[in-house]
């Protein structure tokens, strides 16, 4: 399988980050999140405390409604919490403005989504080809970059095949290209997992483990699934919005 | 990378062309509106732009070129011998009326003019002999005409005036949208189908000081006369009248001078350029009459369509692809990445619905001047703005669309 053979493709160096706080990358310190309804307000998140650091690969858990995608909504800097900072990299990204969040968001972090959220009218290599563009990687340079990626996730024959033409693990990794084709210091996923077949799901997971372990990039991932427990570094299990136990 | 802004608009084919039918039809709409506006302005004063005049000498009560008091022929032979005047040729431009063979009635505009002349001369002759023109009662008239006229082509017959005339040749693109029936003819025939319905005169009288002082009477001739009263074709007397005079100055001589001189030469005229005496014409039939505002309410009309159309097609594509905008803000892309997504898509259903439209445009323009003389005038100018119309219409079409890429919450990304 491809991507259980992944070579490295730059220096696998994980202290080449510039590691704030001992290497933290991810800091949550105090987090609150509450809804308004009617004329009283409903918890998500209660004094959430959390950190990841650089290299590691940290599940979110825990049954549904308990506030595990609204917090990796807000640890990724697309929901703002309504109590609370977030550090990523060091920068406390709570307080950044809307442009700057989406700037730190290009240059940072990298989604992998449930549904893949593919862009259906675009081929796989051209998927994968817009992450570059939106950093201004265009022209010969990111269509090589985007085929190297492919093959790295095993689709290097796929690359002119639009989404529909891809079974559910296959636009997974088309999805898992994109969002490290940039070459991203954090990934953050949401069931990635959920849609694929055991043996996808595994081979999705082992190639996010070896990019943390070989490149020093740091993974959040919601999940739920039991199968990928034991290639996480650690756990966060949240229940009600609270932080049970990691 | 491929234009993801192109790719979303054609992965929905039925949807793409439903929009592209709508810009086109907004497109045919502003074109045809405006070259027929255009084409209306320019048809009303295309005899003066014809003449080779540097001057027209009118009445200074002139309306338009049409629409004017006579001059005294006389002020023709005055024009001819002040300096700087090259050449000076009378034209005629009477009104009559027109029987057909078969009794059919109609109203018909006289260009009588030098057949020998050079400051004016029908010009597109598409068929006959203009030289027959110098044979009295030989007229030339635009071949859009023939059937409004009920006369079959060259070599038939009718009556001007109650004048037997006959057909000597026909023209192309000749004609006035504005007025009625053109007929070309010599001076001498011009003359003759004027008199035939008006007779002139002089009034003279002597004040106590014993100066004369003359006017110039006109009396139309009633009708069931004008048979008794038909006039042989004969060469311009000083008692005569003509419409305008035309002038050619002399190389050396300069205009300013040349218009002085013949105004103060002749007391209650004007000498304007053709270009003058064309935009006097152009602004009476624009201002005095309700034909720019129509066509105008009808290019808006077609404005109007296209952005509702194009606006609905551009909101229910942006609704469909929400989560793919989502997605790039999620990604980090920025408001304005994003409108520059909506941007491209109105700008490339701008394009794709204007190329059609304008050839359709063409095509239409082409039927319309060869069938009924009507010209819709499109110009390489004309299609720039009708372009710049078409973009800044699917482009402000976009507003709402943007509004609704500006309110996507990037969270709906974690939304499976």
């Amino acid at each position: 399988m491809t991507l259980l053979n992944v070579p490295p493709t730059r220096n696998a160096t994980p202290a080449r980050l510039n590691c704030p706080e001992d290497c933290r990358t991810i800091v949550a310190r105090d987090i609150g999140m509450s809804y308004k309804l009617g004329d009283r307000r409903v918890p998500v998140l209660r004094d959430i405390d959390l950190s990841v650091r650089s290299g590691n690969v940290k599940l979110l858990m825990g049954p549904s409604g308990s506030g595990k995608t609204t917090l990796l909504s807000i640890l990724a800097g697309l929901l703002s919490p309504t109590q609370g900072r977030v550090e990523l990299l060091g920068e406390n990204i709570t307080a950044l403005s809307k442009a700057q969040l989406s700037r730190f968001r290009l240059e940072n972090i990298g989604f992998i989504f449930q549904g893949f959220n593919l862009f259906p009218a675009l081929t796989a290599l051209e998927n994968v080809e817009l992450a570059l563009d939106l950093r201004g990687i265009r022209g010969k340079e990111a269509r090589d970059r985007a085929q190297a990626m492919l093959e790295q996730v095993g689709l290097g024959d796929k690359a002119s095949n639009q989404p529909r033409d891809l079974s559910g693990g296959q636009k997974q990794r088309v999805a898992i290209a994109r969002a490290l084709v940039a070459r991203p210091k954090i990934v953050m996923a949401d069931e990635p997992t959920a849609a694929l077949d055991s043996h996808s799901g595994h081979a999705v997971m082992e190639l996010l483990r070896k990019l943390a372990k070989e490149e020093g990039v740091t993974v959040l991932m919601v999940t739920h699934d039991p199968r990928i427990v034991d290639i996480a570094d650690s756990i966060i299990h949240l229940e009600d919005g609270i932080i049970q136990g990691s | 990378m491929a234009s993801l802004a192109r790719k979303n608009l054609l992965e929905d084919i039925p949807r793409f062309l439903v929009a592209q039918a709508g810009i086109m039809f907004a497109v045919v709409l502003v074109t045809v509106q405006l070259g027929i506006y255009r084409g209306f302005l320019k048809s009303t004063a295309l005899i003066v732009d014809e003449a080779e005049a540097d001057l027209w000498v009118s009445s200074e009560d002139m309306v338009y070129f049409e629409l004017t008091p006579s001059l005294a022929a006389e002020n023709l032979f005055e024009i001819q011998g002040l300096d700087g005047v090259e050449l000076a040729e009378p034209l005629l431009l009477p009104s009559a009326q027109w029987h057909s063979q078969s009794g059919q009635l109609s109203t018909m505009k006289v260009i009588g003019f030098d057949p020998d002349g050079e400051l004016f001369q029908p010009w597109n002759i598409i068929e006959g002999n203009p030289e027959q023109l110098d044979e009295p009662f030989s007229i030339l008239i635009d071949r859009t005409n023939l059937r409004p006229l009920d006369i079959g082509g060259v070599g038939e017959v009718a009556d001007i005036n109650s004048i037997p005339s006959t057909v000597v040749g026909l023209t192309e693109g000749t004609q006035s949208i504005a007025s009625s029936a053109f007929a070309f003819t010599s001076l001498e025939s011009a003359l003759a189908y004027s008199t035939t319905a008006f007779s002139t005169s002089l009034s003279c009288q002597s004040d106590a000081d014993g100066n004369l002082s003359c006017d110039r009477v006109a009396r139309r001739v009633p009708q069931e006369n004008w048979a008794d009263n038909r006039q042989e074709a004969r060469t311009l007397q000083a008692s005569d009248t003509v419409t305008h005079v035309l002038v050619r100055i002399e190389n050396s001589a300069n205009l300013e001078e040349v218009r002085a001189a013949i105004e103060s030469a002749i007391p209650g005229a004007r000498a304007l350029t053709g270009e003058q005496v064309a935009e006097r014409t152009r602004l009476y039939w624009r201002d005095r009459t309700g034909i720019g505002f129509t066509l105008g309410m009808g290019a808006a009309l077609g404005v109007v369509v296209g952005v509702v159309i194009v606006s609905q097609i551009l909101y229910s594509s942006v609704s469909d692809h929400i989560k793919e905008f989502g997605t790039l803000k999620a990604m980090g892309a920025s408001d304005w990445t994003l409108y520059g997504v909506v941007i491209e898509q109105a700008m490339w259903m701008a394009v794709t619905g204007y190329a059609p439209g304008t050839a359709l445009c063409w095509f239409i323009a082409q039927w319309t001047a060869s069938s009924m003389g009507i010209v819709v005038l499109i110009t390489p100018l004309s299609s720039v703005a009708v372009f710049g119309i078409t973009l800044a219409m699917c482009v402000g079409s976009a507003f709402f669309a943007i509004q609704k890429v500006t309110r996507v919450d990037p969270a709906i990304v974690f939304k499976a």
